[in-house]
């Protein structure tokens, strides 16, 4: 190693107090920071995951048909071509639902509440009792045929119990207003913002509503073997359908100011005209693009933080470091006079805060490592109301490791700056001036 | 002309609002191989002759010829290799490295510089020169385990270890009981006889003016007294007019 690498690595040594401290500083941001991108890092795919869980699918296919007067219509009525592609595919599929949904209103008691209802077949889907999990009643109350899960929000807003009847007002695929009668079968617990948009019904009745036929849906969901196989898979299905079956176009922009792929999708259906039914296909991803943003964000929010520490950090740095160049005044001029060069002297010093920098950092990551693994062992339970945002109930962390040795980095490079100047003065002394003014 | 001449030189430092003229045109000459002792009381300029005869310092005034050659117009990286390359320091207050042990001290001047040497012979001349300064029991010693005595031999020994040319000195016994002084004093000898090094002192006792063969006396920032030891007249290095 460099000799003055190793002075400089020894000099950490000498007063192991003042290490320790600036150390634990250095240690502690870091901490923090690691902990925000762990927690962001994981955020994006729970959250994906969960949905996927409660909308039943990473990818999605959904057909649109037009009537003769130009009518659009979201209906499937024959999945033959679909069902085929997504087994020709090769993409590592669970299981493939099918599900019908309408924006509605809901009344009881004069109390109104407009909600999205999915009607799913619970016979198949048994995944989404795991998945949700009721405050009230019970999932076998769904054998009824108008049995209606809420949650515990809706519930709430619309003050009904298990077994009240409640009325609902909606349109039919065709835009014809309709009614019919749910029984509350369940109250489930609030899963967040998302979980919160969304009751569930029996296939076959919400069909009935809506007015398909009992083998008819609006959408098919693919189920993956995770998150990570979606886009692949998306690709794949999508190429097995093209030629053979109407698709609109994948990947649609960002146009007329649509804030999500998703949209763009929806308003690129809008402006195009075909016979029969058209397919579009789109993944979990697209709808919940937002969460980018979020996640984005909260890596903002990180970096903001690990500034702000480091600010902090670098004056005591920058404080210290100062001291230590006056404390080690004889020895710079000594050093000086037996050879060693102005640069020298500047790089001993900056050998020194690199060190502490990195000692420091690699004990916050390692700390944090240590934190995420303890707060990943509480079990929150699936009833928490941040449920959407963890891993079967567990708080989980995903660090990226190019985020981590950018922190490092940044950790690093603020450590010199703020290193820079008593390094600079220190190289700067001649050494008949150091050697006058050592203690 | 000598190893090393000084020509009318003159130290001026600033101290806060004032100039302080510390050296007042001293010029003298320096044989190789010479033991030379740089005596006078406190604040007559005996360091500060003694920093720009080793090139950590340059004169307000006037030029230093090291072997030759002037130094005034050097850059502070040719400073720096002329230093290393031809000067040993000996400090009053030892001055070793405290994160290093005796071998390591000892060794660092050599890790300097451009000039690269071989492992085997480095580590064959390091034993040496700790040998000969009685410190072979001590080489895993750090400088806070040792005596002030074996502080002075450890920096000696590293003032020696590249070889150099001339050796300075500032107040090297100040700091160590006279028994040893006496003893630290007996190897720097010794080494100047063997070695042919020059060893130039700045000092206050009166041991060293007793066994130098050439003393410079200073008083107030002028040289008092240049003569070489058992002569009256003033010194003078070979083919050079006698300057006092």
């Amino acid at each position: 190693m460099n000799t003055l690498a190793n002075i400089a690595l020894r000099n950490l040594t000498r007063q192991k107090k003042r290490t320790v401290l600036l150390g634990s500083a250095i240690a502690f941001g870091v901490m923090i920071v690691t902990l925000i991108n762990g927690f962001a890092g994981a955020f994006s795919a729970n959250v994906s995951e969960n949905f996927a869980d409660l909308m039943a699918g990473h990818v999605f296919i959904s057909g649109t048909e037009k009537g003769a007067d130009d009518e659009e219509l979201s209906v499937i009525r024959d999945d033959s071509a679909l069902t085929a592609a997504v087994e020709a595919s090769g993409a590592p599929v669970r299981y493939v639902t099918r599900r019908s949904s309408f924006s509605g209103t809901l009344i009881f008691e004069g109390k109104k509440l407009r909600t999205n209802i999915d009607g799913a077949d619970l016979s198949k889907e048994t995944f989404l009792r795991d998945r949700l999990l009721l405050k009230e009643g019970s999932w076998d109350s769904m054998s009824d045929e108008n049995a209606l899960i809420l949650s515990e929000k809706i519930a709430s807003r619309l003050n009904v119990g298990v077994g009240d009847l409640i009325l609902v007002q909606l349109e039919t695929v065709t835009g014809q207003a309709n009614v019919g009668e749910f029984r509350l079968a369940g109250v489930s617990y609030d899963a967040g913002i998302f979980g919160q948009m969304i009751s569930y019904a029996n296939l076959g009745y919400v069909n009935r509503l809506i007015g398909l036929a009992p083998d008819e849906y609006q959408t098919m969901g693919v189920m993956l073997d995770g998150l990570r196989h979606t886009e692949a898979a998306a690709d794949a299905i999508y190429g097995r359908l093209y030629g053979g079956v109407q698709l609109f176009e994948r990947g649609a922009k960002d146009e007329d100011g649509a804030v999500t792929p998703f949209q763009a999708l929806m308003r690129q259906q809008k402006k195009e005209s075909w016979q029969g039914v058209k397919y579009r296909l789109f993944t979990i991803n697209e709808v919940l693009s937002q969460i980018e943003q979020i996640v984005a964000a909260l890596d903002t929010t990180a970096g903001v933080i690990l500034v702000v520490l480091f600010v902090i950090i670098m004056v005591g740095i920058t404080n210290t470091f100062s001291m230590v160049m006056f404390e080690r005044i004889g020895e710079i001029g000594t050093m000086r006079a037996l050879g060693v060069r102005r640069g020298g002297v500047r790089s001993m010093f900056l050998y020194e805060a690199l060190f502490l920098a990195l000692g420091g950092a690699v004990a916050g990551i390692a700390l944090a490592l240590v934190a995420m693994g303890v707060i990943s062992l509480f079990d929150f339970g699936m009833d928490s109301p941040a449920f959407i945002i963890m891993k079967n109930g567990h708080l989980s962390f995903f660090l990226p490791p190019l985020r981590a040795v950018g922190n490092v980095l940044i950790i690093a490079a603020l450590t010199l700056v703020a290193v820079a100047s008593p390094a600079g003065k220190a190289a700067k002394l001649t050494p008949a001036e150091a050697l006058r003014t050592q203690k | 002309m000598g190893i090393v001449e000084l020509e009318n030189v003159r130290k001026i430092y600033p101290l806060g609002k004032v100039q302080v003229e510390a050296v007042k045109g001293v010029s003298f000459c320096i044989e190789k191989g010479d033991f030379i002792s740089i005596a006078g009381p406190s604040g007559s300029g005996k360091t500060t002759i003694l920093n720009m005869v080793g090139l950590v310092d340059q004169p307000t005034e006037g030029e230093v010829f090291l072997d030759g050659k002037p130094t005034s117009k050097l850059n502070d990286a040719e400073l720096t290799r002329l230093r290393h390359e031809t000067l040993g320091f000996i400090f009053q207050s030892f001055n070793l490295i405290p994160v290093l042990n005796v071998w390591e001290n000892i060794e660092f001047p050599l890790l300097l510089g451009k000039t690269r040497v071989g492992k085997d012979e480095k580590k064959e001349w390091i034993d040496h020169l700790i040998e000969e300064v009685g410190l072979s029991e001590w080489r895993k010693h750090k400088p806070n385990e040792l005596s002030g005595g074996q502080r002075q031999r450890v920096a000696i020994a590293r003032a020696l270890v590249t070889r150099p040319q001339i050796v300075l000195a500032d107040e090297p016994t100040a700091n160590l009981d006279s028994a040893t002084g006496e003893q630290i004093l007996e190897l720097m000898k010794k080494i100047n006889r063997e070695l042919e090094t020059t060893f130039i002192f700045s000092t206050h006792d009166a041991r060293i003016v007793d066994i130098a063969d050439h003393i410079i006396r200073l008083r107030d920032g002028l040289v008092t007294e240049n003569r070489r030891r058992g002569e009256e007249a003033p010194a003078a290095c070979q083919g050079e007019s006698a300057r006092a």
